[in-house]
């Protein structure tokens, strides 16, 4: 594909014209996060600080425990990852593979999880993690998250699986495979892509969340993850927004370098799912 | 499923008991977390109940329903609902779909750009609501501040206490959320459409909105009415923009299913007539999803 | 990836067994949850503090463990934790939130540990709000009278004097009022409203010009007295100062704090914390406190210590001695000295505080003021419902500013549902 010269001038200032447009509120995040409050009020405002305030950073950085609130953003995000990708794997192999009498209701039935208003699963659900006495436990999380994470996984896996041949399978399994050695040896070697842009998916969703780490680790500051610590930051009096855009940028720095790890697996893998 | 059949020849019983095995885990675990809370739910709502305890129930009784059925407020935030629903699907399809064609020209830097793209996505909500209420602050806000500058208005735009203002900042701020992952989806599906058919088309002389038109859209379809579903059911549950910028007012025209729900809940302390809420909120996107996964299951085969 | 897979999937398997051991806490040493919205607060989260560590070592083997919940999501958190079964053991609540909780039944009657002790109770402020059901669920932590800050350069910039009627007040908000840099959009404003708190702030916001205006939501019985000429002058007061620009609108508490303490805005009503901001203000030469220009200040109860009813009876001692603490003498006067807060109890003595808050005289002022008038955010009769009853008086009266109608009328409206709301 060739292009002319003002084709491609025109497709490079789309581009940047759009990256600006979208990534705009986050640079306004980070102007937020080294600009006085009284630069933040005024009008016009000012698109770049007169003097900026870089030791916000490392203020934010040593005044708050960061560190910890996202390794433990970081452990659950994890866990959660670990956990649903084991499960979904398991689930959309079998979606996939087997005729399964009610298997298209089975799959329905874990939609269902995406669709109840969280408002209404948040006291049952902690009345059912006082009871296995886990409240505090990072487990709460990891278990919350995978719920909102396998139907959407199982369901992009199965899409995947189904577009790997089953001949590789039976080959294996008559060089004297076991089923299920045949789908960790043959299969899900060849589903990474797949399986890294699930692993992202989870990843970015367990990340985002901030009710269930609310709900269920308020009484366990040493296990607040990264959004529930931001959000503490505000103040009953007043709230000191360089603080906190400052912290919101550490939170997102880790997603981007995850996102740039699996960027490369990503685009193929996420929607073979609907693909068929 | 071409070869399920010699598949199950080869050890049927034993094949199938493996299959529900492997399914196990997911289904029980879902059913833990889903159908607990939802049996829990489904009895609030027929109680009378501010606070709930868990252990204890009430008298049986319709009286949440019937409430809930003769409130206008129930039937304005259906509408309100099924507005935002329809403008953010319809925004972040489209924005989605257009950045996702963009970034799919081949050109130096793309794998930046599509970084740059998805970049909202990966930026957790509770920090969006942060960035945009300041954008759209009334007093000191860029948004307002360009409308006035470009002279589409003359005085500053009160964006949560205008009705209209407050629906579109709303609706600007979740589309900027949603976009993205329409975005990383269609351009995944746009990988897999085979660069021959294109070139077939082109060979027979077709433009490129016709080639846009009949064949990438329907090779996309499948791809698309997956994403459609999960961005409807996401515009559905979401609380916390809405809970942030606007709080779902003023008077109410910002106030979702999911708002209503979790404001009888936790502001109002009427645990039953929010679980009568949040129990209708469910039926309707179970049969709106079936009704979407419905069609597109026929769009894929 | 096989050997990937199989070494996660026996880390999880352990790490299973493992947490299910590590879930069971240490029960040799005893540990009090306490959940609070201040515990970063300059001055109130010092004050907890030092009475937490005053009470540790003089309870051997107990601790304390002190966490903060934002305030924007306290309710919902502290509704959580009761519902599910596991609150914390000191509760703290606002004075407009822990009715739904001892309705519910679950704060403790403090009656039979008030006379065990035989603490006298007599005089001390804003007490009369924790009555519920004829029981006495809480302890009254705080009562506060609103204060005015005001901007001493934009006043003379205007040459205006401290206004000391509403009527100054609003001639002297209309003055500076301005767009200072003529861009079409006002940029320092007369005074400073929140808008976008929650209801229950909303109608703190206006309440000064309607009690001003001689009128409350209900009287002392419980009956609701909205429909009267008097709740019209206060709504046209508060339509006046929104309608007509004076306040930026759509702000949270702390932005507008803020935007004051910057010297943005010139006239300020606000509690006792509002000096806080303001000294870390950019205009903190500038700003001064003094006493609101309105005739029965605003005042009111604040917040409250309790006991949740469902804890272990030693546990309740416990807490029991922790309330007690801060409510003796001593610390009811570091109370005012640490927190900045005028103390709820009679007894403190608040001898020289004003050698470090040199308002501090103004601020006790205030309270008995509104005190002995009888003035409180919460309306009686309303109590349980005031959540349902603010966010109908907020929705009302932005309907009243949207569609631009008459106070006169919209009175009748919020008659008419608060006496729904009532029954």
């Amino acid at each position: 594909m060739t292009r002319t010269f003002s084709q491609s001038l025109m497709l490079y200032l789309t581009v940047i014209l759009t990256l600006g447009l979208i990534l705009f509120p986050i640079y306004w995040l980070f102007i937020t996060a080294i600009s006085t409050s009284a630069e933040l009020s005024a009008l016009p405002p000012s698109f770049w600080p007169s003097a900026p305030q870089w030791e916000i950073f490392s203020r934010v950085w040593e005044e708050r425990p960061i560190p910890a609130w996202l390794l433990n953003s970081m452990i659950a995000a994890l866990g959660s990852a670990a956990l649903s990708m084991v499960v979904s794997v398991f689930a959309g192999y079998a979606l996939s593979r087997y005729r399964l009498r009610g298997g298209h209701s089975l799959g329905l039935f874990i939609l269902t999880a995406k669709m109840l208003p969280a408002t209404l699963l948040v006291i049952p659900l902690f009345a059912v993690f006082r009871n296995l006495g886990m409240i505090g436990s990072m487990w709460t999380l990891i278990i919350a998250h995978s719920t909102l994470i396998i139907p959407f996984a199982t369901w992009m896996l199965k899409g995947y699986f189904d577009t790997i041949p089953r001949e590789l399978e039976q080959a294996a399994m008559v060089d004297g495979c076991s089923p299920l050695g045949a789908m960790v040896r043959v299969v899900l070697p060849i589903a990474t892509p797949g399986l890294s842009a699930t692993a992202l998916y989870a990843f970015v969703l367990s990340w985002a969340d901030y009710a269930y780490a609310r709900t269920f680790l308020v009484n366990a500051p040493q296990n607040w993850t990264a959004n529930l610590g931001i959000t503490t930051m505000k103040g009953e009096y007043v709230t000191d927004w360089n603080e906190i855009s400052a912290a919101a940028v550490f939170v997102a720095v880790p997603v981007i370098i995850i996102y740039l790890i699996l960027e490369r697996y990503l685009v193929g893998g996420l929607t073979a799912g609907a693909e068929k | 499923m071409p070869n399920a059949k010699m598949f199950d020849l080869a050890r049927p019983s034993r094949q199938h008991l493996l299959g529900y095995i492997l399914l196990a885990p997911a289904v029980l675990l879902v059913g833990f977390i889903i159908v607990y809370p939802l049996a829990i739910a489904i009895d609030l709502s027929f109680q009378q109940v501010r606070i709930p305890r868990m252990g204890t129930r009430g008298a049986f009784t319709l009286a949440n329903y019937q409430r809930l059925f003769a409130s206008s407020e129930f039937w304005m935030a259906c509408w309100v609902t099924l507005k935002l629903v329809t403008v953010v699907t319809i925004g972040s399809l489209f924005v989605g779909m257009s950045t996702a064609l963009l970034v799919n020209n081949r050109f130096r830097g793309r794998t930046l750009a599509r970084l740059g793209m998805a970049l909202p996505w990966a930026v957790p909500e509770v920090i969006a609501v942060v960035i945009f209420a300041w954008i759209f602050d009334s007093s000191f806000g860029l948004m307002s501040w360009l409308f006035v500058v470009t002279g589409l208005s003359d005085t500053m735009i009160p964006w949560t206490s205008s009705p209209a203002a407050a629906f579109w900042a709303v609706a600007l701020t979740m589309v900027w959320k949603g976009f993205p992952f329409v975005s990383i989806m269609v351009l995944a599906g746009l990988q897999s459409i085979p660069a021959d058919f294109y070139n077939a088309a082109k060979v027979d002389g077709a433009s490129a909105l016709q080639r846009f038109r009949w064949i990438t859209l329907p090779l996309l379809m499948p791809v698309l009415g997956v994403t459609l579903v999960l961005v409807i059911l996401w515009v559905f549950r979401d609380f916390s923009i809405i809970k942030v910028l606007t709080e779902g007012g003023p008077l109410k025209t910002t106030q979702t299913l999911s708002i209503m729900t979790y404001d009888q809940a936790f502001g109002l302390h009427n645990f039953g007539y929010a679980s009568a809420v949040g129990v209708l909120t469910l039926v309707i996107s179970v049969v709106a999803s079936i009704f979407m996964l419905g069609r597109g299951t026929k769009a894929i085969y | 990836m096989t050997g990937l897979l199989r070494k996660s999937l026996v880390s999880l398997a352990v790490a299973a067994l493992l947490s299910t051991s590590a879930l069971t806490p240490a029960l040799a040493q005893t540990t009090l949850k306490f959940i609070s919205w201040q515990v970063d607060d300059a001055g109130n989260g010092e004050w907890w503090k030092s009475a937490i560590k005053a009470f540790e070592e003089a309870h051997e083997g107990v601790t304390i463990e002190f966490t903060k919940v934002e305030r924007g999501a306290y309710a919902d958190t502290m509704t959580t934790l009761f519902a599910g079964g596991q609150p914390p053991h000191i509760v703290h609540l606002a004075s407009f939130e822990f009715q739904s909780f001892a309705d519910t039944g679950w704060l403790e009657d403090l009656d039979p540990w008030i006379k065990r002790d035989g603490l006298d109770m007599t005089g001390w402020a804003g007490q009369s709000v924790c009555q519920w059901n004829g029981q006495t669920v809480c302890i009254m932590m705080s009562y506060f009278g609103f204060i005015m800050a005001y901007n001493k350069a934009i006043l003379e910039a205007e040459g205006i004097e401290v206004p000391t009627t509403y009527e100054e007040f609003l001639a002297a908000a209309r003055a500076t009022t301005k767009d200072l840099n003529a861009d079409g959009i006002p940029d320092q404003f007369g005074t400073g409203h929140e808008t976008r708190g929650g209801a229950g702030q909303y109608l703190t916001e206006m309440l000064s010009y309607i009690i001003d205006a001689g009128a409350y939501w209900t009287d002392k019985d419980g009956k609701v007295t909205i429909d009267t000429p008097e709740m019209v002058e206060g709504l046209t007061r508060w339509k006046t100062i929104i309608s007509e620009g004076l306040t930026p609108v759509d702000m949270s508490a702390g932005d507008v704090r803020r935007l004051f303490a910057d010297g943005r805005i010139a006239l300020k009503l606000d509690g006792p914390w509002l000096y806080g901001t303001m000294q870390d203000g950019a205009a903190s030469a500038d700003t001064v406190v003094a006493a609101p220009p309105f005739t029965v200040p605003l005042g009111g109860s604040s917040n409250v210590l309790a006991i949740p009813s469902e804890i272990t009876d030693e546990e309740k001692e416990l807490v029991w001695e922790f309330i007690k603490l801060t409510m003796s003498p001593e610390f009811q006067r570091t109370y005012a000295t640490v927190g900045g807060n005028t103390p709820p109890s009679p007894k403190a003595d608040i001898s020289g505080v004003e050698e470090t808050i040199p308002h501090f005289p103004l601020l006790v002022k205030t309270m008995q003021a509104a005190s002995d008038g009888g003035i409180d955010r919460i309306p009686a009769g309303l109590e349980l419902n005031y959540n349902e009853f603010s966010k109908m008086i907020q929705e009302e009266t932005q309907r009243m500013l949207i569609q631009d109608l008459d106070p006169a009328d919209v009175v009748k409206t919020m008659q008419a549902q608060a006496e729904a709301l009532a029954n």
